[in-house]
């Protein structure tokens, strides 16, 4: 693919930090900065036509919710440069940070409380959006801390499977999601996800219909009976 | 005095920009650049934050320059139209090109190795007072650029005006 001479060829001497199903991470530098690379690459088990679209689609919607939580001051890696051809985003390297799954990890109660409260709010915050994050795990929270007062931002990533939606079902399923990573990453953490739950309730006045919602998820699935 | 990087994703590609303060030929080097005849984009410094901004609308140039994707009909243009967060191509020249009673001037260059003639080409052009690139930061006018990207006061809460002004940029094609 030699119309992709540029990005390709850097990613060839960058570091790979992360493969997945659906694309693959590296770092490298930007521009003098540090920088990721998330590279959607072909899937050779779909059908070409099918898998340029799907990645053109994806590498797009990616960018725009993060564009979107940024607008709304939710804090979201910078996006240097896409490039459509290869599917490649780069974005800001979020150097010294660490996931609220070491966090949760390696600290006391009385910051985990603390901890979930901003959690809590964040998302309350980016459903009120409209943005559904679509793969909230403890390992796509990054704990940054501020350049200058010391203070840490919630920094939230891996936009991929995210898309746009005001239904207080698809905010449910998200959180669904999130509660299923959370108590199978943190054993015993109930009570610590309830405060993240009531901080969300707290924090967004579309809570109620959202954890009613949760509610119903949790006794049937994250998908919807298809039955009748 | 001016500030020279590499575009990675280009080996062997460089950009370097040059910053002249007290210019009073504006409206001669503008009709210049519009007849070719200056080998570089010319940008209006007050529309700029940092000289990054200007990198990543450079390297975004080069890439659909590679691809034959460019909106615009040169590399210099493009480089101008990739600062505007319109895909407005007559407007985003109107706001970051010079105008002719400007009295500064950000100009960017392409080039390959060694740049040594067409800096002192450009200088040779410019009336001016060249002033070091980082200088552009005290020429910038906040209140315009938040407004023409439109950036709200959140958003300022994650991060700085130059961040906001950079995720634009880079995304503007897909909105």
């Amino acid at each position: 693919m030699a119309q992709h001479g540029g990005t390709a060829a850097v990613l060839e001497a960058a570091e790979l930090l992360k493969q997945g199903a659906e694309a693959r991470l590296y770092r490298t530098r930007f521009l003098g900065r540090p920088a990721i690379v998330k590279q959607r690459f072909p899937k050779r088990y779909r059908h070409p036509l099918l898998d340029e679209k799907l990645s053109q689609r994806r590498t797009a919607q990616e960018v725009r919710s993060i564009l979107r939580c940024r607008r709304a001051g939710i804090s979201a890696p910078v996006v240097y440069f896409v490039d459509h051809t290869s599917h490649c985003i780069f974005l800001e390297e979020l150097v010294g940070s660490s996931t609220v799954r070491d966090y949760i990890g390696s600290h006391r109660d009385l910051e985990l409380d603390r901890l979930a409260e901003r959690v809590g709010q964040i998302l309350a915050r980016m459903h009120d959006e409209d943005v559904i994050h679509g793969d909230l795990t403890t390992s796509n929270m990054l704990l940054r801390r501020g350049t200058e007062d010391g203070k840490v931002d919630l920094v939230l990533i891996d936009f991929g499977l995210s898309y746009i939606s005001a239904l207080p079902e698809d905010k449910g399923v998200d959180l669904y999601v999130l509660e299923k990573a959370f108590l199978s990453t943190h054993p015993n953490t109930e009570a610590l996800f309830q405060k993240l739950l009531d901080s969300y309730a707290r924090s967004s006045n579309k809570s109620a219909a959202v954890l009613k919602k949760l509610d119903e998820v949790r006794l049937r699935g994250r998908k919807r009976s298809m039955v009748g | 005095m001016h500030f020279t990087q590499e575009l990675e994703l280009f080996p062997g590609k460089k950009v370097t920009q040059l910053l002249f303060k007290e210019v009073k030929n504006a409206a001669v080097l503008r009709k210049s650049a519009v007849e070719g005849k200056i080998n570089g984009a010319l940008i209006n410094p007050t529309m700029l934050v940092s000289p990054f901004q200007v990198l990543v609308a450079a390297n975004k140039a080069v890439h659909l320059q590679t691809i034959e994707k460019m909106k615009t009909r040169s590399l210099y243009s493009e480089i101008i139209f990739n600062l505007s967060p319109t895909n407005n191509i007559s407007e985003a020249f109107k706001r970051f090109g010079i105008s002719d009673g400007d009295d500064s001037v950000m100009v960017v260059v392409v080039h390959d190795k060694d740049e040594s003639q067409l800096l002192s080409d450009i200088t040779s052009k410019v009336e001016g007072r060249q002033v070091p690139v980082e200088d552009v930061s005290s020429l910038s006018d906040a209140a315009k650029i938040k407004k023409l990207y439109k950036v709200t006061p959140a958003e300022e809460t994650c991060g700085t005006l130059l961040d906001a002004v950079i995720c634009r940029m880079a995304i503007k094609d897909v909105l």
